[in-house]
C-alpha cells in the first residue's frame, strides 16, 4: 500500500513506451486464465452438476460476477462521461483510464455470461432467436452497443497520440497537428454525451433483468435500477481510484494527492446515497412486518452475517475514512476505503442473488425439487444454502485474471497520459 | 374416455386441470406416474405433492387434536399470462395455440431465466446427462423425447397424449379421482363445471399469472395464505 501513495518515480516520460508492470503481472493472470478455461471445459463436458447451483439456487457465483462487473463498468464510464460533461477538468488526468476500465470489465462481463449457460454452443440463438420481450435481451443489445461505444471512446481519446508513436493502433490516422487533436477532443466531448446515457442506461437494464420479475418478492421493486446504479458509482469510483494509483506507480498517468483525496470525498458521497437506498428498501421491506418477507433474512439466519459485512465493511468504515477530510488526504487510507467499498458492493451483489431466489416461493413442504439429490438423499428443499464450489470459483478467477491481463496490456501499450492541449 | 371428451381434448383453446384437494390423499401416484411417464430424470420432477399443514411431508398443522392436513398436487401451471414466456431470451418457452406452455429443447440455451421468471418453482434443469432413478430399474419409456444436459424442461400436460385427445397420465392414474382435465374455455366442459359450482383457488393470484390449474378445497385458502409468500 506505502509503494502505492509514494510519489511517482521521475523516471518515464509521456509516450514513454516500457516502464509498465513487469512479466510476472502477465504470466500470473495468463496462467489463471488458461487454468480457467480448462475448469470450463472440463465443466462442458460434466454439465453444469459440478457447480453448487440447484433448482433451488437457480443462480450463483457466475451472474453475481457478472452483475458486478458490468456495475464496475458502469461506474467507470459514467465517472469518465459525466466528468467530461461537468467540464470537471480534475478529472482529466484519469479520464483515459476510466474509459479503458470500462472498456476491460464490460468485455469481462460479457464472458461471465457464457459459463452460466447449460448449453453455449447455442449462445447465437441470442442473435437468431432474440425475443424482444425479454430482460435479458435488452441487457445483450445494450452491452454489445456499450462495448463499441467504449473501445470508440478509447481510441478518439488516444489515436494520434497512437500516431505520434507511430502504432499500428492509430489505424492508419496520420495527423498529429494540434488541429487534428482539437477535433478529436470535440468528438469525445460529443461521445461522453452518448457514453454517459448508454452506462447509465447498461446498469438500469441489468437491474430489470432482476427487478421486473414479480416471481421473486425481494427484487420486484422500482429500487432495482437506482440502487443498481448507485452500487456501480461505488464500486466504479472505487476500482478506478485503485487502478490509477497502480498506473502511476508505473508513471502511465500523472497526478497529484489532491485529486486523491477528491475522489475519495466524491466516493464517500455516492456511498452516503448507496447507504440511503438501502436503508430505504429496507424499512419499506421491514415496517409492515410481514414475516415472510425476504427483507428479514438480512437481520436473522444463514445469510444475516453477508448484509453485516455489505453495511459495516461497505458502507460505514469506508464512509468514516473518506468523509473525515484529515483521513482522506492520505492515498493509502483513501485506496482501503476503496478496497472495502468494493468488497461490499460485491457481497451486495452475493446478497441479492442468494436471498433473492434462497427461498421456495410456495413454502410448502417438501419444497422445490432440487435437479440432482442432495448428499442426505433428500430430491428437495424449502431453504438452500449456497456457496460456489471450486469449479465456479477457478472459472470466474480465470474470467477475472483475463480482465486484469487486458489491464496489463492497456498499461504498457496505451497513451494513458493526457498530453496538454493548447 | 368419450369420444366427446376427446374431442374436447383436441380442439381446446386453453387446456386446464381442477384438483379436487377434499379428495386428494397424498399418495404421490400422480409424481410417480408422471416420472415413469415423461422419463423425467432422478432429482428431477415435473409433479410434486406439497404437504397443506406444517413442516414436512404429511405433517399436520396445529396441536392434537386440533390438526389440518391437506396436499397440493403441483405441477406447471400453463399460466395464461406465463411469465417464463416473456422472460426466454431466445422463444424456446412458448404459449401454443390450445393453452400449453412448451419448451423447445433443442433451441433452450439454458440460462435458466424461465426459472428465475415462475413464480411456483415448477420448472427443472439438465444439470447432468440424464440418470434414471437406480431404485426404478426400469428403461426409459421412450414416449416423449429424450433431453440433454443443460437445458430446462417441466410438466408439458402429456403434450403427446394429448394430441391423441388423451387425459394427461397424472389424471389418469389418480386413485382417489381427484384430477380433472378438459377446456377452461368450454363451459360445457367438466373442468368449467367444476369451477362454476365449486369454491376454488389458484396459487399467487396476486401475481396476475392465470394459472391453467385451479384446486376445489375447503382448507386450501386460508393454509395458503398463511404459509405463502407475501
Amino acid at each position: 500500500m506505502s509503494t502505492l501513495s509514494a510519489e511517482p518515480p521521475v523516471t518515464g516520460k509521456a509516450g514513454d513506451r516500457v516502464a509498465g508492470p513487469g512479466w510476472p503481472w502477465i504470466v500470473i493472470p495468463a496462467v489463471l486464465l488458461i487454468i480457467g478455461l480448462a475448469v470450463w471445459i472440463y465443466q462442458l463436458t460434466k454439465g453444469l452438476q459440478i457447480t453448487n447451483m440447484r433448482d433451488n439456487v437457480i443462480w450463483g457465483l457466475y451472474i453475481i460476477s457478472f452483475m458486478f462487473f458490468v456495475g464496475l463498468s458502469a461506474g467507470g464510464l459514467i465517472i469518465a462521461s459525466a466528468g467530461r460533461l461537468f467540464h470537471v477538468d480534475r478529472f482529466k488526468p484519469i479520464v483515459r483510464l476510466a474509459v479503458v476500465e470500462a472498456a476491460v470489465t464490460i468485455f469481462t462481463a460479457a464472458i461471465l455470461i457464457i459459463p452460466d449457460l447449460g448449453t453455449p454452443n447455442r449462445i447465437f440463438n441470442l442473435l437468431i432467436h432474440a425475443h424482444w420481450m425479454s430482460p435479458m435481451i435488452w441487457d445483450i443489445t445494450v452491452i454489445a452497443i456499450y462495448l463499441v461505444l467504449s473501445l470508440l471512446y478509447i481510441w478518439f481519446y488516444m489515436r494520434r497520440d497512437l500516431a505520434d508513436r507511430g502504432s499500428w493502433m492509430a489505424l492508419g490516422t496520420k495527423d498529429t497537428s494540434p488541429a487534428a487533436r482539437a477535433r478529436d477532443d470535440r468528438l469525445t466531448y460529443g461521445l461522453a454525451w452518448v457514453a454517459l446515457p448508454a452506462a447509465v442506461l447498461v446498469h438500469s437494464i441489468t437491474a430489470w433483468v432482476f427487478g421486473l420479475q414479480i416471481s421473486r418478492g425481494f427484487w420486484y421493486s422500482a429500487i432495482m435500477p437506482p440502487l443498481f446504479i448507485c452500487s456501480a458509482l461505488v464500486s466504479g469510483l472505487s476500482l478506478v481510484i485503485i487502478l490509477s494509483l497502480i498506473t502511476r506507480h508505473y508513471s502511465r498517468v500523472d497526478f497529484d494527492n489532491g485529486l486523491v483525496s477528491y475522489l475519495g470525498g466524491l466516493l464517500a458521497v455516492f456511498i452516503a446515497v448507496e447507504g440511503f437506498l438501502v436503508l430505504s428498501e429496507v424499512l419499506a421491506g421491514r415496517y409492515p412486518g410481514v414475516p415472510t418477507d425476504a427483507v428479514n433474512q438480512l437481520f436473522s439466519g444463514r445469510y444475516a452475517p453477508g448484509f453485516a459485512i455489505e453495511v459495516i465493511v461497505g458502507l460505514v468504515i469506508p464512509f468514516v475514512l473518506l468523509a473525515v477530510a484529515s483521513l482522506r488526504r492520505r492515498p493509502s487510507l483513501v485506496v482501503f476505503a476503496s478496497v472495502l467499498a468494493l468488497i461490499g458492493i460485491f457481497v451486495h451483489r452475493a446478497n441479492i442473488i442468494v436471498i433473492g431466489l434462497g427461498e421456495a416461493p410456495i413454502r410448502l413442504s417438501p419444497g422445490t425439487p432440487l435437479g440432482i439429490p442432495a448428499e442426505d438423499g433428500s430430491s428437495f428443499a424449502t431453504t438452500s444454502v449456497y456457496f460456489p464450489s471450486g469449479t465456479e470459483l477457478l472459472i470466474v478467477l480465470g474470467i477475472v485474471a483475463l480482465s486484469a491481463l487486458l489491464f496489463v496490456l492497456a498499461i504498457r501499450s496505451l497513451p494513458l497520459k493526457e498530453k496538454p492541449t493548447s | 374416455m368419450t369420444e366427446q371428451a376427446s374431442a374436447e381434448i383436441k380442439n381446446a383453446t386453453r387446456l386446464g386441470m381442477v384438483v379436487d384437494l377434499d379428495k386428494c390423499m397424498g399418495c404421490w401416484t400422480c409424481a410417480v406416474a408422471c416420472k415413469q411417464e415423461n422419463d423425467v430424470p432422478e432429482g428431477m420432477f415435473y409433479l410434486r405433492v406439497l404437504t397443506i399443514g406444517g413442516e414436512g411431508i404429511d405433517v399436520p398443522a396445529g396441536t392434537f387434536p386440533n390438526l389440518s392436513l391437506a396436499y397440493q398436487t403441483t405441477n406447471c401451471f400453463h399460466c395464461d399470462n406465463p411469465p417464463c414466456v416473456k422472460a426466454c431470451p431466445v422463444q424456446a418457452t412458448y404459449k401454443q395455440d390450445n393453452g400449453l406452455v412448451a419448451v423447445d429443447y433443442d433451441r433452450c440455451i439454458g440460462c435458466r431465466y424461465c426459472m428465475v421468471a415462475c413464480p411456483y418453482d415448477n420448472r427443472v434443469f439438465n444439470w447432468r446427462d440424464p440418470v434414471q432413478d437406480p431404485a426404478a430399474d426400469v428403461a426409459p419409456v421412450g414416449y416423449v423425447e429424450p433431453r440433454r444436459k443443460g437445458v430446462v424442461e417441466k410438466c408439458t400436460f402429456c403434450e403427446h397424449r394429448v394430441s391423441e385427445g388423451l387425459e394427461p397420465r397424472c389424471v389418469v392414474v389418480c386413485p382417489a379421482g381427484a384430477r380433472t382435465f378438459g377446456d377452461l374455455d368450454d363451459p360445457d366442459s367438466e373442468v368449467s363445471r367444476l369451477l362454476r359450482e365449486r369454491a376454488s383457488y389458484v396459487v399467487f393470484p396476486e401475481k396476475g399469472t392465470e394459472p391453467s390449474v385451479h384446486y376445489l378445497t375447503r382448507v386450501g385458502p386460508k393454509a395458503i395464505a398463511e404459509r405463502g409468500e407475501a
